[in-house]
């Protein structure tokens, strides 16, 4: 975790209300792996007194930019949305955990809805640079809200589901899983709530419906592994991003919780925000 | 972007020897004192930039001190009661600063006055339902609802690290009935790395215990005498702006043995959430901090200031030093800093900084002298009854 200035290259609307904007930080970027945020800061004089985390939309350590897309839904986006190349911004991070890929797993789903875009974008460039295969499911409202495939690399296979049948499916991008979940190794998502239950829910029977033996079965069986330990998340078929309102984004103020299944608020911004689906309640808890 | 840092003139020639009292009573001070007028400072040596120094050299020669004095030494620190002495009067707030740890590298915690942890309870706390937290024009809404491991999991997890720290630790003690805080405190008394205690009788986001206790002029009194009564540590009482007339309340307390009063906690809110059908905090109600509430919690200050004779601690909207000065003017001998902690962790430290330039500046040894000199004038300590309260 470091604090360091980040100065604005770009900044673009990719679509309607949605902005990709390139930062140069090469601090922040060493180092930093799919999954994991930063949390920015607003002008002195913008009257917000929050920070606002964004996952890594992309990372360049080469060149020691990152990316980050958002939706302007208040005033913070607002806010960022004026910025012009050469400002500089203060950005804490990396932050989180990243996703754990086994180094086994050949092929990986990625399942976004929406915004999630922005929480599984880069590990699709770090899987392809692992030699791995990609295959990107998305979900939207309507055509205006599709990522453009052009800002994907060329060897993900991109699959698009909308509400409205504008483009792609007509539904949800949940019922375009079934016909990927044999072939994946792994699977990370990151999208709205309901979602990611459904996205649990099927990878809970997964198991048992493929009838597939889980990844890592020999190697150190009957060991126990802790939950929510790296390891055992490398061997869940399922990881998710979890999204809170959040405060300090270091876990300090224990703004930004979700329930596991053990019953222990897990925060997002510390131990997650990327968990294995398994830990997390998805009925509730409190 | 940053904040404004103030020019330090090194040169800065004071010329009036002060008496150098450093032992803090503030609230007994002579409300007579004011701010002592400004030294005749130099003009800051940067500006200077075209070579020639121009009239800041002749002020200096006329008070006979060469820009190459050395710096003064600054005497920051204060005394909140019970031998708890800080090196300077910027700590950092319950439930903004986790246990002192979670900020790693980003901040030198070595660097400020104290740390008050994250609210503390008997037993584990899961805290309130999601959202938690939202922010409001100029401030914030948190409901955590007090998630916290428990007493004795905090000790055994946090206390062997904080006693290796110079920074003293002040654990925010919470609970829903006298017995739980005293318990509490007894399990803290004697722990080493455990500087004192801040009894949070005043949080708006626990359905039972929490603020019922702040609201209470007796209840407050008999919780701050239990606790008393069970700890030897120093102790702090944390008020809540959500009454009528604190000055009751601060009385109480201070009778009942506190060594000193922290001024203020959240005060109760709620906003709405997406699609306006129902409120937006998992838990409805939540506590507004940030620059939102300063101007409460100066009033409070202001009003509890003149009724002790403990030191005062100031809470609310700490976002710069300027926001300091006005607590000291106000009667307060230490500020805390919470929520601008989440967007500039490294504001505290910074303070440390700005409010020892303010001094040298000012040409003083210490910041005593900028406490209460906005308190009305009074010829002496105030009477044992204080302002009375009119409803």
């Amino acid at each position: 975790m470091r604090l360091a200035g980040a100065e604005l290259i770009e900044s673009r609307e990719i679509l309607p209300g949605q902005w990709l904007q390139t930062f140069r930080a090469p601090e922040l970027v060493a180092g930093a792996r799919a999954g994991q945020f930063v949390h920015v800061r607003t002008g002195d004089y913008s009257g917000l007194v929050l920070r606002r985390p964004f996952s890594f939309n992309t990372i360049d350590p080469v060149a020691g930019t990152l990316t980050i897309h958002f939706r302007t839904i208040g005033r913070g986006t607002e806010w960022f949305t004026r910025l012009r190349p050469g400002d500089r911004v203060d950005m804490l991070g990396p932050l989180g955990r990243p996703f754990e890929v086994d180094p086994r797993t050949r092929h990986i789903l990625l399942v976004a809805g929406g915004l999630g875009i922005a929480g599984v974008r880069s590990l699709a460039d770090e899987a392809i640079r692992d030699g791995r295969q990609v295959t990107l499911l998305f979900g939207a409202s309507g055509a205006t809200d599709v990522y453009p495939s052009s800002l994907l690399p060329d060897e993900v296979e991109y699959v698009v589901a909308t509400d409205d049948g504008s483009v792609g499916h007509h539904g949800f991008v949940t019922e375009l899983v079934a016909d990927y979940e044999a072939w994946a190794d792994q699977a990370f998502a990151c999208g709205p709530l309901p979602m990611l239950r459904a996205l649990a829910g099927l990878a809970a029977s997964r198991r048992r419906r493929l009838g597939v033996a889980s990844l890592g079965r020999k190697r150190g069986a009957g060991r126990p592994i802790p939950a929510g330990s790296t390891q055992a998340r490398r061997r869940a078929f399922l990881q998710v991003s979890m999204e809170q309102n959040m405060g300090c984004a270091v876990g300090a103020c224990l703004g930004c919780v979700v329930m596991s299944t053990a019953g222990s608020p897990q925060r997002v911004c510390r131990e997650g925000p990327v968990f294995a689906s398994d830990e997390i309640d998805w009925e509730g808890g409190w | 972007m940053k904040a404004k840092r103030r020019v330090v003139t090194s040169g800065g020639a004071p010329t009036r020897r002060r008496p150098t009292v450093r032992t803090i009573k503030p609230a007994i001070l002579p409300a007579t004192r004011r701010v002592a007028p400004l030294a005749p400072t130099a003009p800051p040596a940067a500006h200077s930039g075209n070579g020639h120094s121009g009239p800041a050299t002749a002020e200096r020669g006329t008070v006979g001190a060469g820009p190459t004095l050395p710096e003064r030494e600054i005497d920051l620190s204060v005394e909140l009661g019970r031998g708890l002495r800080l090196a300077n009067p910027i700590l950092v707030a319950s439930g903004t600063f986790g246990y002192g740890v979670e900020y790693g590298d980003v901040v030198d915690v070595q660097r400020l006055g104290a740390i008050c942890c994250k609210g503390t309870t008997l037993r584990p706390r899961v805290g309130n339902p999601t959202p938690r937290v939202t922010e409001t024009p100029g401030g914030m809404l948190n409901s955590i609802g007090l998630q916290n491991p428990g007493v004795d999991a905090v000790i055994a997890k946090y206390a062997a690290t904080w006693s290796r720290w110079r920074v003293p630790v002040i654990v925010n003690v919470a609970g829903e009935s006298i017995a739980d805080f005293t318990e509490v405190a007894r399990r803290l008394d004697g722990q080493p790395g455990i500087a004192g205690i801040e009894l949070n009788i005043s949080c708006p986001n626990v359905g039972k215990g929490g603020i019922q206790f702040a609201i209470d002029a007796e209840a407050a009194g008999a919780v701050t005498a239990a606790v008393r009564r069970a700890t030897d540590l120093p102790l702090l009482v944390k008020l809540s702006p959500n009454v009528a007339d604190v000055r009751p309340i601060a009385r109480a307390i201070a009778d009942a043995g506190a060594d000193a009063l922290t001024a203020i906690n959240t005060l109760s809110g709620i906003a709405v959430g997406p699609g306006r059908t129902r409120p937006l905090l998992g838990n409805i109600y939540g506590g507004l901090s940030g620059p939102a509430i300063k101007p409460v919690a100066l009033r409070i200050v202001y009003e509890v200031s003149q009724v002790v004779d403990i030191p005062v601690v100031a809470i609310g909207g700490v976002t710069e030093l300027a926001d300091v000065l006005d607590y000291l003017a106000v009667g307060a001998v230490a500020v805390q800093v919470g929520t601008a902690i989440f967007a500039d962790p490294t504001l505290p430290a910074r303070l440390v900084d700005e409010l020892g330039a303010e001094c040298r500046r000012r040409g003083l040894d210490g910041y005593e002298s900028l406490i209460g000199t906005a308190l009305p004038n009074r010829a002496g300590p105030p009477s044992a009854k204080g302002v009375e309260y009119r409803p």
